[in-house]
Formats: C-alpha cells, structure tokens, sequence
C-alpha cells in the first residue's frame, strides 16, 4: 500500500515538485520555537478560509434582487436544513474576523514587526484590512432587512459627501439614485466577486513575503529554533479552532444571524445602526455637526489610516516606534471610547429615570429601543407569515408586509382614528386576541368608544349591559349625544333594575341568546368554531326571534330591537344602525365609508368623518383596501391560517 | 549605440507591438463593463408631482401630520405602481389656506424624521438631530445636520366631484435632496 502511495508522490514530485513544496511549507524556521502568541496570522487566514467556504454555499442559496433578497435568506434561515447554522457561521466569523484583524494589526506594531524589510508585507496587510472592512460592509446590506437598508443607506449618503466625486461615487456604489435591484447586484458583485479575488490576490504576496523575510520573531526566545511543522501548526490548529468553537457559541445561542423585517423604503427605521465594529465612525460623527462633518467623516479618518499606513517608516527609529505604539493606543482606545460611548447613547433610557436635564437625551435612546423593539415585533409577524401556508408572493415579502392588517392596522389606527377613538383592550381582551399590550393605542382624552374588542361577544354583552352601555368606553365617550338617547334608555329600562325577580333569569337568558346572535353577525374568523356548535347555533336562532319580536314579551319596558333597528327583512332603516350583519367586515367597512349614511346613523351621526363616501376613489380620504386593513385589525382578523383552522396569533 | 541595427529595431517593434496587442486584448473586454459600470451616472433622475391628499384631512392648527407620497416607483427592469416613495410632513397655521411642506428625508444622512403628536421639534433618530416646526434647526449651526428641514413646493388644485362637491387636492413636488450639504441641492 505504502508502495502505491509512494509511486504517485514519486509521480507527482516529478511533475510539479510536490515533495519541496511541502517541505518548504512544513518546515519554515520558527526562531525559539513554537508559541501561542504567533498563532494569530494563521487564525486570520483559517477566518477567511471559513468565510469562503460559507459564502459559497450561502450563494448558492441567494438571489440578489429587491422582491427575492430578503426572501431568499429567510428561505435559508428559517427552511433550509442547517441554513441557521451556515449563515451564523457566515456572520459571527465576519465579527471574529475584524477583532482577529485588530489584535493581528496591534501585535504587528506593538512588536515593531513592521521594520525593513517587511514595510511592503505591512502596506499589503493595511490593504488587506481595508479589503475586510469592505466586506463586512457590503454584506451588512445583502439580506435587504431594515437593519441593513437603513444602516448602509446612511453609509452610502455619507460617502456623496465625500470631497468631488461624492454624489457619483455614491450613485456608481448604489447603481443609481435609489436603492434597488441594481444595488444588490453591486453590492453581491463586490462582496462574493470583486472583494475576495482582490483578498486571495493580495493575502498570495503576503504570505508569500512572510515566508521571503521569516517569522518576526519575539525577543527574548524561550527556547531552541523550531519548524513550523508539528509544534507550531498544532498551536495554529488549536487556536483555529477555539475561534470556531467561540464563533459556534454565538451562533448557536443567536440561533444563526439576525434577519429583521423586509426593507421598506419608505418605513422609518429608528434604529438604523451599523454592525459594532463601525459604531465608533458612527458616534464619531456626531462630534461633527453641520459643515465640519467632513472632517469627521473624510479628513481625520483619512489622516489616521494614512499614518497607519506610513508606519513602518516613522517607525525607524526609536521615538518613532514609540509614536507609532502611542498612535495605536489612541486609535484602539478612541474606537473602545467612542463605541462604548454609542451603546450607551442608544441604551440610556434602560438605565437611567427622565429627568429635566436629560430629556432630549433620554427620549432618543428611548426612542431608539422602542424601534427596535417594533422591529423585532415586525419580523416577528413578518416570518410567521412567510411561513404560513400562503407563503411569499411573487411580489416579494414586502407586498406581505403591506398587506397585514397586524402590522399596518396599528399605524392606521393612529394616523386615522386615534385622535378620537382609544384602543385599549381589557386583560381578558390580550388574552383572547393574543394581543401583546404594545398594541394598545391609547387616547388619554378619547371623544369617541374605545374600539378594542368590536364585534366580540364582550363588546355585544357590553352594550346590552345597563352599567356598561353608558361608559366611556361604549356611548358614554366625552361629548357623546347617545349618553342620554334612545339606546341607553332601552338598555336601562329593559335589562336594569325594573326587571322583576322572577323574570330576571329569563331577560339574563334572552340578552344571551341575542349576545350570540349579533356576535354571529359580526362573524369574526376566531369565533366561527364556536358559534358553529350545535347548542350556541340553537341559542343564536332563539337570539334572532328575539331581535325579531320575542324580546317585548320578557322585557318590562315592552319592546325588541326591530322598533328601532332593521335586522335582516324586520325593522326599518332610519332610526339607528342595520342589525343587519353588525360589524361583519363589509358593515365596518360601509360604516367607516360612510357612518352618515341611512344604513347607519344618518342625521344623527355625531362627529365621525366619512373616509371614503364618493365612488370616484379620487375623492375619498381612504381606499377600501386601507379601510379593510384597519377593520380586520379591529377584528382580530389576522389570523395565520397554517392548518386550514383560524387561531389568534401568539404575540 | 545610436545606430540602430535591423535587429534591435525588429526587437522594438515586437516589444510596441506585443504591448498593444497585448493591452487592446485586455482592455476592450474591461472598457465593455466599465461602460456599463458607470451608467447610472447618466441617468437622471426626475421629481414626480404627487396628490398627497385632500385639503380637508388638514385641520389649521399649526400641528404637523405625515403623509405618505405614493407614486409610481421604477427600479431598474420593475414598475411598481402606487408605491410608497416617501413621507412628508405638511402643517397647515391657523388661517391659512396653503400648507407647508417637508420632506421626511433628514438632509444630514437621509434618515427619517419623526415627529411624536404633542411634541413642539421634529426629531431624526439616527444622529439626533432636532429641528423646529418651521423646519429650521434647533441648535443652529450647532446642530449634526448642515440645513435645516427641506421645503417642497406645494400646490392646491381644485377638483369637482361627480356630486357637484368642490374639494381641494393638496399636490406635492417630491424632490430628493441631496444630503448632507449647507445648500438644499436637488439630486440628479
């Protein structure tokens, strides 16, 4: 066996010289020996090695366009077997990466390893770092999430700042004046193409020279000249893989990489943040307002790199060296500072009261940390949808995104109705619609019912309550015309204290059954189920006589809801709201169209606006879809239908 | 030495002609992509006039509202119609018939700017920069963006409804500024 082996060895030695190759590569001098310290070059090149090989993969998976970016990763993230994993290892390497890079870059300087001969493998290694920060920032934007829409869009809007050519290198780098699918061909093009050609181009050279000029050895020795091969690659090895077991940790505790919402260029993203490792040239630029943010931006970043590059020339003599670890130590503890300064800008409000001195302070970082906690909610909703069974449309995520009542009903609500009406849903409410308390919408000051819960069998109950009918959260609203009408009266005289004891079980019984009648109406998808069951479908036949007619014989005051209301073929338009469906989808929608109009309450309509009372869709204030979206939010109707059964939505 | 022999000269012209055939090999095929490299320098882009809304859904009370701008949207080989392209803020002072209008744009780095109802400043997230209702910035010059809030025209345009009822439109120019300049500088 041994035998054949060394034939084809033989065999290849001839050809390419395969046995000196190896020997050169296995047998490099390592001067005192092997040690823990020079491990940190080959980590690097183990980091890169890592990235290629995900990267490839992950590409392969990838589609580069505004509809499929965000959808393709999902797609790896959240159902391809192990995509989480890759695409962690993808991420938390990249983090790996720049830290490997400063510690490599500090003991590089530190040591004075830059000096003659090897200033060239030093300018090379500066290239190298540039090109890995390039990286990392191209592949910020790929997954086309929020987080990196917003952070890069900022980047990008920061570089047409730059001195002449700014706004053209901004539009060459985007691929046009706004972000789109020309962007994320660009930006893929440089982050799987361009950028790491360029990285094997140059890391060739440099290990090449490292080899030319030998190892930058640490004075004083600890012991007798080695070879590379085995000490030192086993240290090399270990050290490899203590980066990938820490690397690991993260990713498996993250659960892969982050994947915010789909990018919505025309939602506000209040977090938008860079990765950690450029937070600094972040809160850098603060300390620049106005005209100077060049300085911040271009001129002092571009005096320390060109600097850092010169180094190894400052760095011949003794006090140059000393300028040069001194320089270090101010870049590395500035970038420290600045970005411990930053998390604790966005993360004050976590850790301090409001006070009158810290206001402005205190209300950005709180600012900050609710956007990203609406985010989270967003991506949230956003992946569970993608992971219904209607799955994403051809559209892309975003037409998803837009098409949720959960997720646009709230902003609706607060834009259209909120400065009259509260949504404040009672705890039994959170429950039943599995409602997160964040999706209450509170008017300290409403003049109009509080709308949490329309439609349920709590809202119906409510308004056939005597204590309840008059509230401020049903007709009892501040300014109400209906505190003292028609309804309020009814309610009283025919279910409150006039009631007699003997009757009171049968009216307790009937304003059940008429509960469970009007809830049918309104035929909310959570409820189908239940009014669906045998018994409840009796109560709601006797619900509807009772409407009909049948409730003037139990009620002391002599009347049923027909005297007033129309329901179904009883009753007449005119006096008060149809009955008829009663805050069914299309009765919500007719009554936000238009509340004035006969079907509802006509005349005495107070002061709701009619949002969409022409045909011509030119002249209204909202279209059908909107309004559509806001009723089913009211509803509870966004439900995720996976198994064909209608059930809230966890959070 | 300055006699040049047959075979030097034979040599030159191999060298002058090595290289050019050489470099023509290669930059043809590099000049074909630069070309498309560089096109979106030359494209222009224009500022679409946009209905905003009706003049009725903006009380005179001097209080800021957002609107969202649809138009719309083309990138690169889509047509998306009736996108959300951006936001505005348009406020209305008591009295006045016209509104004023704001880009939501920051013109620091493009961001967004917020406004929280009941708050007496526009607030960008990302730098926090702060500027007035009228627009201009809090801290004057000392403030992170260089200009305050950008203006955008605005004009009303009267419309008929098939019911004989007149309502005012409220239009907008959308214009996309450039960011991060002294000078409000349309984008090209």
């Amino acid at each position: 066996m041994s035998g054949t082996i060394g034939k084809v060895v033989d065999w290849l030695d001839d050809r390419a010289g395969v046995r000196s190759l190896v020997h050169e590569a296995l047998y490099e001098r390592v001067p005192g020996g092997a040690r823990w310290r020079y491990v940190w070059g080959s980590t690097l090149v183990v980091a890169f090695l890592t990235q290629l090989i995900t990267g490839t993969f992950l590409w392969m998976a990838y589609s580069p366009s505004t509809q499929t970016a965000w959808e393709s990763v999902f797609y790896i993230q959240y159902e391809m077997p192990g995509g989480w994993l890759l695409r962690g290892i993808h991420h938390y390497m990249a983090h790996a990466m720049v830290m490997l890079l400063g510690l490599h870059f500090a003991q590089v300087v530190w040591d004075g390893a830059y000096r003659a001969p090897r200033e060239l493998n030093f300018v090379i290694g500066m290239v190298l770092m540039l090109v890995v920060f390039g990286l990392a920032l191209t592949g910020y934007l790929l997954p086309w999430d929020q987080k990196g829409y917003w952070a890069t869009s900022v980047g990008t809007n920061l570089a047409s700042q730059a001195p002449l050519a700014g706004p053209d290198i901004r539009k060459l780098a985007i691929g046009g004046s706004d972000y789109g699918h020309l962007t994320l061909t660009r930006f893929l093009a440089l982050h799987a193409g361009v950028l790491p050609g360029l990285l094997v181009v140059l890391l060739v050279p440099h290990l090449m020279l490292f080899r030319k000029h030998g190892l930058h050895a640490k004075e004083p020795l600890k012991g007798p000249d080695a070879t590379f091969w085995p000490d030192q690659l086993l240290k090399d090895c270990v050290a490899a893989l203590g980066v990938l077991v820490v690397v690991l940790v993260f990713a498996v505790y993250g659960g892969g990489a982050d994947l915010t919402a789909p990018a919505d260029p025309s939602s506000p993203y209040n977090a938008a943040r860079p990765e950690w490792y450029f937070l600094f040239l972040f809160q850098f630029l603060k300390w620049f307002p106005g005209d100077l943010e060049v300085w911040g931006a271009f001129v002092i970043p571009g005096i320390f790199v060109t600097l850092m590059f010169l180094m190894p020339w400052i760095g011949r003599s003794r006090a140059g060296h000393k300028f040069n670890v001194g320089l270090l130590v101010v870049v590395l503890g500035g970038i420290a500072l600045l970005t411990a300064q930053a998390v604790n800008d966005d993360f004050y409000a976590q850790w301090h009261e409001r006070t009158e001195d810290n206001s402005t302070r205190y209300d950005a970082s709180r600012a900050f940390i609710t956007a990203k906690e609406q985010a989270a909610r967003d991506a949230e909703r956003i992946i569970e949808l993608a992971q219904s069974a209607e799955r994403i449309p051809p559209t892309g995520a975003l037409s998803l995104m837009q098409n949720d009542p959960y997720l646009q009903g709230p902003k609706l609500f607060v834009q259209y109705c909120a400065s009259c009406h509260t949504h404040e849903p009672n705890s039994a409410d959170d429950e039943l619609l599995g409602m997160a308390s964040e999706m209450k919408i509170i008017n300290p000051m409403p003049t109009a019912p509080n709308l949490a819960g329309v439609g349920s069998r709590e809202w119906n109950l409510a308004i056939l309550n005597p204590e309840k009918v008059a509230d401020a959260h049903h007709l009892g609203y501040e300014g109400s015309p209906f505190v003292e009408g028609d309804m309020v009266t009814f309610v009283r005289d025919a279910f409150g204290e006039d009631v007699e004891a003997e009757n009171r079980e049968a009216v307790d019984n009937a304003v059940q059954a008429i509960v469970d009648a009007l809830t049918n109406e309104a035929d909310i998808l959570r409820n189908r189920s239940a009014l669906a069951a045998e018994k409840t479908q009796e109560t709601i036949a006797r619900g509807r006589e009772l409407i009909t007619g049948g409730l003037a014989e139990i009620v002391p005051n002599g009347m049923s809801c027909v005297d007033c209301h129309k329901f179904h073929d009883a009753g007449e338009l005119g006096m008060a709201p149809d009955l008829t469906g009663y805050m069914s989808r299309q009765w919500m929608i007719d009554f936000i169209k238009n509340p004035a109009a006969e079907r509802f309450y006509g005349d005495r309509n107070d002061r709701m606006p009619a949002f969409a009372p022409h045909d011509n869709p030119q002249l209204n204030q909202l279209d059908e879809h909107t309004i559509g979206l806001i009723v089913d939010w009211l509803r509870g109707d966004w439900v995720v239908t996976d198994a064909g059964e209608p059930s809230p939505v966890e959070k | 030495m300055d006699q040049k022999s047959p075979k030097t000269r034979r040599t030159f012209v191999a060298a002058i002609t090595t290289i050019v055939a050489g470099t023509i090999a290669v930059v043809t095929p590099l000049l074909a992509g630069v070309v498309t490299f560089l096109s979106p320098l030359f494209k222009k882009s224009a500022s679409p006039k946009v209905r905003v809304g009706l003049l009725s859904q903006l009380p005179d009370d001097g209080v800021p509202r957002a609107f969202p701008v649809i138009a719309n949207r083309i990138d690169a080989w889509n047509r998306y119609p009736d996108q959300r392209i951006g936001s505005i803020y348009l406020i209305r002072q008591p009295g006045e018939e016209k509104p004023t209008a704001f880009t939501a744009k920051c013109p620091h780095a493009g961001c967004f700017i917020g406004y929280t109802p009941g708050d007496d400043k526009f607030r960008c997230p990302c730098h926090t920069s702060a500027f007035n209702l009228n627009g201009s910035r809090v801290n004057g010059d000392a403030e992170v963006a260089p200009r305050g809030m950008d203006h955008l025209p605005v004009t009303l345009v009267d419309v008929t409804a098939g019911d004989g009822e007149k309502v005012h439109e409220i239009w907008v120019e959308y214009i996309d500024f450039q960011t991060g300049l002294k000078e409000a500088v349309p984008t090209t």
